[in-house]
Formats: structure tokens, C-alpha cells, sequence
């Protein structure tokens, strides 16, 4: 049976600035299930961060509804929505966004000490995740001292760090060059494919379409296209 | 692992953490060392007064028309159980004559035990059966010795012991007087007790033997008038805790600009981890976890400044006492300490305040606009 993990529903987003109103998305109707890989396409502006946010819990819509694994999240607090965030959803960002002042060992440990996880449970944990990531060895090093695919990797690993339901991923390979952007969206795939962990990508580079289980294509804040 | 965290961070922007602590420090420290230097002030004037804390002294009443204590009078007092002792005191001012000098000076009748109880001999000994005691200021104006032959009212009294100069007192004041036995006054005076000093068993019952003296002489007519000393040295330790108020008041000023400055290094670096704080958000930190962090990196700038502020106010205190009162033993007195502590407290106080607008503001970000900031 197919179960539906995010669910958007007529979703409208308007920015009001002091001079204009930019409607960033109009009316999006989304159902995506779970364990699916979702890549969102489409020109700079349309709309594809915007649409991450909402899916995110990290912005809400001006209009219509967002369901996380069926909880409609218009109706939550603040507090209700960090914990949402933290319990089931994990982001990755074009440009890593690691703590700095932490190791790569706290950075993925961070999101498990704002659960609560005992400290021999993270410690079991963080290494599984730097050994599926290959990126054991930096352990102890600092975000600056590293590349940018092993921050990347890093950054997926921290996101999986209260084993998610969904993964976020805002142009991941943004910053990287072609071969080393190749291998982590192959270790993004094959996360999805293990660990049926639900998969929503925005990329500018359709050498990725044949990742996604279906490809969507947003212009001025609509799906124009669905493959 | 927050505090971990909140330490990194100051770690990170050193030198404004460093000056920030240096404010600090410099705040607590004024305020141990003044706070000290008071406490020891007080604590010197009071040492002077820690032998009159339990006197009574007892007068008649003039403006009842009373001149003198009555002996049946002295006897009650001398009744009353919790009274540890019972001095009467009479004195009449005569012409003291010393070769060829004069002058007139205040003669007490008192007894040795009274005498070596409560003023210092500068020269001679204490025994008023074979001459008397005088004072130094009437000794300096004479040009007395031990030995002197003086004369009191044409009656001839060898000087046995001159007295050290005695500070200001409440009860007699023996520096320009003669002190002569109760048989000898009896020579020269018919001056009746005209102060009956009352020195009571403990502290605490001053008031309880105050009003049972004034209920048993004063039942009919108000004969007599007590006067507590305990009053006078309370007001004067109160005066001294004022003063102490007031200069920590204006030590504080400078915890103020300390406040300000760490309330400037954290709004800095609110705005500096605009974008972390954003990412700290969308994985899952509470508004209340952002607030923590900040708070934490307030306390810990001033727990550090506070400590080592406090240490260098126990040196400055010893080196401000040593100057201005060439003894630092008060330093180590349980309630000069205090002042160290209330240092730390005020200098802690300070900075978890300061740090409250910044962490508020912290935790107030949205975090997709801080995500967005660059
Ligand atoms: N906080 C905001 N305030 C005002 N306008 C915003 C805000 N966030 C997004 N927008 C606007 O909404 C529109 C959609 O932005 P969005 O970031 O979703 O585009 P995008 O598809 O991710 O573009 P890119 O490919 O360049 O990242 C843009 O016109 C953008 O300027
Ligand atoms: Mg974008």
C-alpha cells in the first residue's frame, strides 16, 4: 500500500515587502510518498527553496495546508514545529552550513542532543554515520579544515541523525564540482533506497533526473510539469 | 555540551570576550576593595566602642530639679540581678594648684578597680590611697609628674599616675581632671553621685535592666534619666553602613559600563551568528536552547571577570587598608568577606541582565530569515 508522507494542499506563498507582494508559490497541490525521490526543477525565482520551507516547517503557507506524515502543521506552535523539524525531517543546504566552532563529531551529534539521545547512544551513532559517509577520520577536525564534499557529507550525516522521515536537500551539489556533486547525490540515492528515507531535491543539473522516482517543474510558483 | 558550545564561542571573538571579562573585573574589584575598605573603617572606629555596648549611665534629672542619685537609689540599681556592675560617680570642679601655675579642673571620686577597668596609665600606678590620678591633658598643661605635690582647694595630694590621653567618651572625661579616692573628695566636696554608671551581664538585656531602672526609681516622679550607649554605637555603625552604601553605590557605576559593553559584544554576536543560529533552528534547537546558549556565554564572560575581580579585591582591600589604616587584619573578618561575595553576585547579576536583550533577540529570530541572512 502506498502511504502518502507529505501532503500540500492549494498552498500559497506571499511575501509582503514594504514596495511589492511577490507571490512565490500559487496554489501548489503536492502528495508525495513515502520512501519516494522527489527532484524539484526549475528556473532561479520559481519558487523551489520556498516550496522546501513549507515542506520544512520552517516557514508556513499564507494560504492552504501542509500535512507532515498527516499532521497539518498550520495549527502547531513554534515548539511543536522545532520538535517536528528535529524528530523528522533533515536539511541539506547548497552551502553545508556546519556549526563552526564544532567537530564534525559534535556538528552530527548536535541534533541528537537537542532530542535528549544519551550520550553513549550519539556516540554510537555519530560513528555509524561517519562510517557510512566515509568520513571517519575527520572526526575530531573542525568544518574549515575540511573539502567541500566531505562538509557535504558531513552535513548529511547530521541530518540523518534522529533517523528522519524525509531529507530536504537545497541544491546539495550547488557548490561542488561535477564528479564530487555525482557522488553525493549517489550516497543521497542510495540513503533513500536502504534506509527508505523520503527524498525531496531541487537541482538546477538534469544529469540528476534519472535519481528521481518523478521529476517536478516549477515556474512562477506552479507545477508546469510532471515526469 | 551547550556550555561547551557557549565557551567556544567566546573563544572565537577572544579579545572582545577578554575586554568584556576586563570590565567586569574591573567593576567587582571596585566594589570588594570599597566595600572592604568601609567594612575595616567601621570595624576600626567600632573596636573603640566595644567596651560600652552594655553601659547604662544613669543622671539625675535637672529638669525635674534633680541634682543628685539618691543613695537608696544606687542601691536598687545594684539590686537588679542582671547587672554586672554598679559604678557611682561623683565630681566637683576645683582650683588644682601646682607650684606656681593654677587652674581649675573636674575632680571624680572613683575607685581603683574602675579606673584600671577602663582607661590606660601612661606613667606611675593606680592607688588612689596614696595620691591621686590626673588626666593628660592636665598633666601636659601643669607640667605634672609622678611625684607632683598639687594642691586641690588648699588641700595637698601627691600624683601617683597620669593617665593616657582617652578618646571621646560618654560617660566621664578624665583628660583635664583630677581623680581622687571617695575619702579624699569627701575632704574637698559635698557633691553628691551626680552619674551612676551601669555596665550590664550581656548585650541582650540592656533594654530588659534600662526599663526595670526606670520603673523602680522613676514609679512617682521621673527622678532619673537613663541613657543607653548601645544607641549611640548603633547609630554610628549605621552611619558607617550608609557611607559603605553610598561608595559601593558609586563603585557600581563602573559595572554599569561594564554591563554595556557585554551587552555590545553579545549584540554583536547575535548579529555576527545570524545565519547559525538559523541552521541551530531548522535542526530542531527551541527558542529557549537559543536563549540558553546566549545567556550561558553572558554568565560564563561573567563568572570569570567576577572570580578574578574578586581575588584582586582582597589584595586591593589589604592594600587600601594597609595605606589608610597601617592594619589589614580586617580583611579576614567574616563581614568584610561578605563584600567580596556581593562583588561577585553584582558582577554576575550584571552580566546575566545584560546578556537577557541579546538572547531574547536571539531566540526571537525567525529561522528561515536567519537561514536567509548572509
Ligand atoms: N523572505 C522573503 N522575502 C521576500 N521575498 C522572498 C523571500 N523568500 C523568497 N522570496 C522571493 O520569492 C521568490 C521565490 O524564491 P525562492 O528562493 O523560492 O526561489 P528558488 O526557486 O529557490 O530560486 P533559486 O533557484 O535562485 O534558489 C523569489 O522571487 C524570491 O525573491
Ligand atoms: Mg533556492
Amino acid at each position: 500500500m502506498r502511504e502518502v508522507i507529505v501532503e500540500l494542499k492549494k498552498v500559497w506563498k506571499v511575501f509582503k515587502t514594504k514596495y511589492y507582494e511577490i507571490h512565490a508559490l500559487r496554489g501548489i497541490d503536492l502528495q508525495i510518498e513515502k520512501g519516494e525521490f522527489l527532484i524539484v526543477m526549475g528556473p532561479s525565482g520559481s519558487g523551489k527553496s520556498t516550496l522546501l520551507h513549507l515542506i520544512g516547517c520552517l516557514d508556513k503557507p499564507t494560504s492552504g495546508e501542509v500535512l507532515i506524515d498527516g499532521i497539518s502543521t498550520s495549527k502547531l506552535s513554534d515548539s511543536e514545529l522545532t520538535n517536528l523539524r528535529r524528530d523528522k525531517i533533515g536539511f541539506i543546504f547548497q552551502q553545508y552550513n556546519l556549526i563552526p566552532t564544532l567537530t564534525v563529531f559534535e556538528n552530527v551529534e548536535l541534533p541528537m542532543v537537542l532530542k535528549g539521545v544519551s550520550r553513549d547512544e550519539r556516540k554510537k551513532r555519530v560513528s555509524i554515520l561517519l562510517e557510512m559517509l566515509g568520513i571517519k577520520d575527520t572526526a575530531q577536525r573542525r568544518p574549515n579544515e575540511l573539502s567541500g564534499g566531505q562538509q557535504q557529507r558531513v552535513a548529511i550525516a547530521r541530518a540523518l541523525a534522529n533517523d528522519p522521515k524525509i531529507l530536504l536537500c537545497d541544491e546539495p551539489t550547488g557548490n561542488l564540482d561535477s564528479r564530487t556533486g555525482e557522488q553525493i547525490i549517489q550516497k543521497i540515492k542510495e540513503l533513500n533506497k536502504k534506509e527508505n528515507v523520503t527524498v525531496v531535491l531541487v537541482t538546477h543539473n538534469p544529469s540528476f533526473k534519472v535519481f528521481g522516482d518523478r521529476v517536478i517543474y516549477l515556474r512562477d510558483g506552479q507545477i508546469v510539469d510532471v515526469t | 555540551m551547550l556550555l561547551e558550545l557557549a565557551r567556544r564561542n567566546l573563544e572565537r571573538i577572544k579579545v572582545r570576550s577578554i575586554l568584556a571579562i576586563v570590565g567586569i573585573l574591573i567593576g567587582v574589584m571596585a566594589i570588594g576593595s570599597i566595600g572592604i575598605f568601609g567594612e575595616s573603617l567601621k570595624a576600626a572606629v567600632m573596636k573603640n566602642f566595644k567596651d560600652v555596648v552594655n553601659q547604662l549611665n544613669v543622671y539625675p534629672n535637672f529638669q525635674e530639679g534633680y541634682t543628685y542619685i539618691e543613695q537608696r537609689d544606687l542601691r536598687s540599681i545594684e539590686k537588679i540581678e542582671l547587672v554586672e556592675s554598679v559604678t557611682p560617680i561623683r565630681s566637683d570642679s576645683s582650683l588644682i594648684v601646682y607650684r606656681e601655675k593654677k587652674t581649675y579642673a573636674t575632680v571624680y571620686a572613683l575607685n581603683d578597680d574602675f579606673l584600671k577597668k577602663n582607661f590606660k596609665v601612661e606613667k606611675g600606678d593606680i592607688n588612689l590611697k596614696n595620691g591621686c590620678v590626673v588626666g593628660k591633658l592636665l598633666a601636659d598643661h601643669l607640667s605634672l609628674k609622678v611625684g607632683s605635690k598639687i594642691y586641690l582647694d588648699n588641700n595637698e595630694c601627691r600624683v601617683s599616675a597620669i593617665l593616657e590621653n582617652t578618646g571621646a567618651r560618654f560617660d566621664i572625661n578624665p583628660n583635664f581632671a583630677v581623680i581622687v579616692s571617695e575619702d579624699y573628695f569627701e575632704k574637698i566636696s559635698n557633691a553628691r553621685i551626680n552619674l551612676v554608671v551601669v555596665k550590664v551581664k550581656s548585650l541582650e538585656n540592656v533594654e530588659e535592666v534600662k526599663s526595670t531602672i526606670e520603673k523602680t526609681i522613676n514609679r512617682k516622679d521621673e527622678r532619673v534619666v537613663v541613657f543607653e550607649l548601645k544607641i549611640i554605637v548603633e547609630r554610628i555603625s549605621e552611619a558607617f553602613n550608609q557611607i559603605n552604601l553610598f561608595l559601593i553605590a558609586i563603585a557600581s557605576v563602573s559595572l554599569l559600563v561594564a554591563g554595556v559593553s557585554i551587552l555590545n559584544v553579545m549584540l554583536i554576536s547575535t548579529i555576527e551568528r545570524t545565519k547559525e543560529i538559523g541552521v541551530m533552528r531548522a535542526i530542531g534547537a527551541q527558542r529557549s536552547t537559543v536563549m540558553k546558549i546566549f545567556l550561558m556565554e553572558a554568565m560564563v564572560l561573567g563568572l570569570i571577570g567576577s572570580t578574578i575581580g574578586a581575588i584582586l579585591s582582597i589584595f586591593g582591600g589589604i592594600l587600601i587598608d594597609y595605606a589608610l589604616l597601617k592594619d589589614f587584619s580586617y580583611v579576614f573578618q567574616l563581614s568584610t568577606i561578605f563584600y567580596v561575595f556581593l562583588g561577585i553576585l553584582i558582577g554576575v547579576t550584571t552580566s546575566l541582565l545584560s546578556g537577557l536583550y541579546p538572547a531574547w533577540k536571539a531566540s526571537k529570530l525567525e529561522p528561515i530569515e536567519a537561514l536567509r541572512y548572509e
